[in-house]
């Protein structure tokens, strides 16, 4: 039974259905080789890709579209580096024209050294978006009421983050993302931001978040390939995990294999 | 030989000087005028720094990196002795540090380092604040540790760029300056629609060599040339940046250049607010001096890449192509230069290719009419042989 399961576990985003639940950035590798291949190890079916200083006016970054584009993933375009629900807008647009896709993945920043998401243009921004017939993917923080906003506006996906952008601290607050799960139990919840290791995706997943979305973990690793596949195995490791079942914690030591031969279970010496 | 350079950069210069000296006829063609302005080699800051390169990229480029550190200092002496001008050039160190907040970068920088060049710890020192003050006082009043990587050291490119071009002038070589160049093919230059045989004809236009190597691609870099008089920083200091490699190079008269910004655009158009501000708060950050500092050029321009950001030469019969060299033009040209003189001395003595096959990472792929043939490599041995010798091979 649960191998069933297990083999037709798709996801969906906006109506497209994907079985890897990964999703990786394109920024920061040593090489756009490297960036490639690191990208397939992972298996990774969506792909992150920022316009933001690339002179999108005049098509200045075309040549590395063209090879992420290779990859023949989807692409979830971003406004990195956004500071107002203006100017995510504008490059909201400008990506939906050269990129050829309704998907956003909504960043408003609002602190400019640690790109903590401003809430506040990231719901105005959301809500704008929205109305323009965009699939928006706001990154946002761990805030309940701040998901539910989102939510009420039209956002089908949530992406909280984990801590704040490339620190690779993972979890930092697992109670309130635990939260978001518990109150939102039918929105696909990705935590986007602050994963740096295999286990903290793993982790993200055990409490039943529905993808990870990361970028530095892998692109800065001393072997981005081989972290890349790791990610790739952590995700579904930790899928499975929360799919299976965990065991409940216990106070006490319990032997796996039965005692046999002890006469009385609640003897003690 | 009567030999054709499109291309008067860093490379084209490089290899026009040499190919003179070794008794070769030589014509060089560029848009560019003489001073060398619109090249990428003039932007740059000229670092030699293999061993904070080594963290972001592939191996090949440190290994070149430091065959290039030993022969500089034999390419200055040679220039010198033909132009009596000395080329100011250090190779005292570089200096990394970050602010408090960015430590984590520099952490995870000397974690790399050790990864990726351990056999080189002798060359690599962790400096507490009295070991910055030592080496650099005013440096020490902002950082209180940092990294040390002896070997580094930078290039005052402006002069050897001109030091270069006259002195290929000087040598009898012919240069086309401000002209178009239409296309490079065997034999041929096409330069202002007209065409110009050569027994060899060499293409190193960087990017301008897009519209023949479609696998090429430009990634913008800005940065800015200031002149401080009351900064008194010796050596390269590398500062840790959320997203740049950002290097602050002191060069002679007083002048600094700070960059270089790193995005994948192929845009030429003039710096950015943001990435002048960026620049410029983090020149700021390490010395208060900078802030009475004149503003002396603002540069964007775009790096010439391949996909794995290792250079390449390619050759066929008559032409050879030479490209990619990123962000690290200064850094590799020398090994890179090496390689194509030995190749163009061997073939022109008609000595059989010495062509090694135990090598991965091919430098020069040699193509012919029909097929690529991938797996030819120039063993990089071979450049690292001494400059006499790579000069004689190519002598007529």
């Amino acid at each position: 039974m649960a191998i069933e399961i297990v083999k037709d576990d798709q996801w969906q985003l906006y109506g497209k259905r994907f079985n890897s639940r990964l999703l990786i950035g394109t920024a920061l590798y040593p090489s756009p080789q490297i960036m490639q291949q690191s990208i397939k190890a992972s298996q990774s079916q969506i792909v992150t890709v920022s316009l933001r200083r690339q002179s999108p006016e005049n098509q200045g970054g075309n040549s590395i579209w063209e090879f992420i584009k290779q990859l023949n993933c989807e692409l979830l375009p971003n406004t990195a580096g956004c500071h107002s629900a203006k100017e995510a807008i504008t490059l909201a647009q400008m990506s939906r024209e050269i990129f050829n896709t309704n998907w956003i993945k909504l960043e408003v920043i609002g602190d400019e050294y640690n790109l903590q998401p401003d809430p506040f243009g990231t719901l105005e921004a959301a809500e704008k978006l929205i109305n323009l017939g965009f699939d928006v993917f706001p990154y946002c923080t761990d805030d309940l009421v701040l998901c539910q906003r989102l939510h009420d506006v039209g956002c089908k996906v949530l992406m909280p983050w984990g801590a704040p952008i490339g620190t690779g601290r993972g979890l930092m607050n697992s109670y309130a993302l635990q939260t978001i799960r518990e109150r939102l139990p039918n929105v696909p919840l990705i935590v986007d931001a602050g994963i740096g290791k295999p286990s903290h995706a793993v982790q993200a997943m055990e409490i039943g978040y529905d993808g990870i979305l990361l970028n530095t973990a892998v692109a800065q690793a001393s072997d981005p390939i081989m972290m890349g596949q790791a990610f790739g195995e952590a995700v579904t490791a930790g899928r499975k995990g929360y799919l299976a079942g965990a065991m409940t914690k216990r106070q006490t030591a319990q032997p796996s294999t039965p005692v046999l031969g002890t006469p009385f279970w609640h003897q003690t010496n | 030989m009567h030999i054709g350079i499109a291309g008067a950069g860093l490379m084209g210069r490089l290899l026009g000087w040499q190919l003179l000296r070794a008794g070769h006829q030589v014509t060089l063609f560029d848009r560019d005028h003489i001073d060398g302005e619109a090249s990428a080699a003039r932007v740059a800051a000229a670092m030699l720094a293999p061993f904070s390169e080594v963290v972001n990229c592939e191996r090949q480029i440190f290994d070149w990196g430091l065959a290039s550190l030993e022969l500089w200092p034999q390419l200055l002496k040679q220039l010198t002795s033909d132009s009596a001008q000395k080329i100011d050039y250090q190779q005292r160190g570089s200096i990394v540090v970050a602010h408090q907040q960015d430590q984590a970068y520099l952490d995870q920088f000397n974690q790399l380092l050790q990864t990726r060049a351990s056999q080189y710890s002798d060359d690599i020192d962790l400096l507490t604040q009295n070991d910055i003050a030592k080496l650099e006082p005013t440096l020490a009043q902002r950082f209180n540790n940092g990294t040390f990587l002896r070997r580094e050291g930078c290039i005052d490119n402006w002069g050897l760029l001109n030091e270069l071009a006259s002195t290929i002038s000087r040598l009898g070589g012919n240069w086309h300056s401000n002209v178009d160049v239409n296309s490079v093919g065997p034999n041929t230059i096409i330069s202002n629609n007209i065409s110009h045989r050569f027994d060899l004809a060499i293409d190193t236009r960087g990017l301008g060599s897009k519209p023949q190597l479609s696998d090429l691609r430009g990634v913008r870099g800005e940065v800015l040339w200031v002149k401080a008089p009351e900064v008194h920083l010796s050596r390269p200091v590398r500062l840790m940046h959320p997203r740049y490699q950002l290097y602050i190079a002191p060069k002679p008269n007083q002048l600094f250049v700070i960059g270089a910004t790193e995005i994948e655009s192929e845009s030429m158009s003039p710096i950015t607010v943001r990435s002048s501000l960026e620049l410029q708060s983090a020149l700021y950050s390490i010395d208060s001096g900078f802030a009475e500092a004149n503003i002396v050029k603002a540069y964007a321009n775009c790096r010439p890449a391949f996909i794995d950001n290792l250079p390449r030469i390619d050759y066929e019969k008559g032409l050879m192509r030479i490209n990619g060299l990123y962000r690290h033009g200064y850094l590799l040209s020398p090994t890179v230069l090496m390689t194509a003189l030995n190749y163009i001395g061997d073939s022109n003595t008609s000595k059989s290719n010495d062509i090694s096959e135990n090598n991965d990472h091919s430098l020069i792929r040699f193509t012919d009419t029909e097929k690529v043939i991938s797996k030819s490599t120039h063993s990089m041995t071979t450049a690292t042989h001494s400059i006499t010798t790579a000069t004689k091979a190519s002598a007529q």
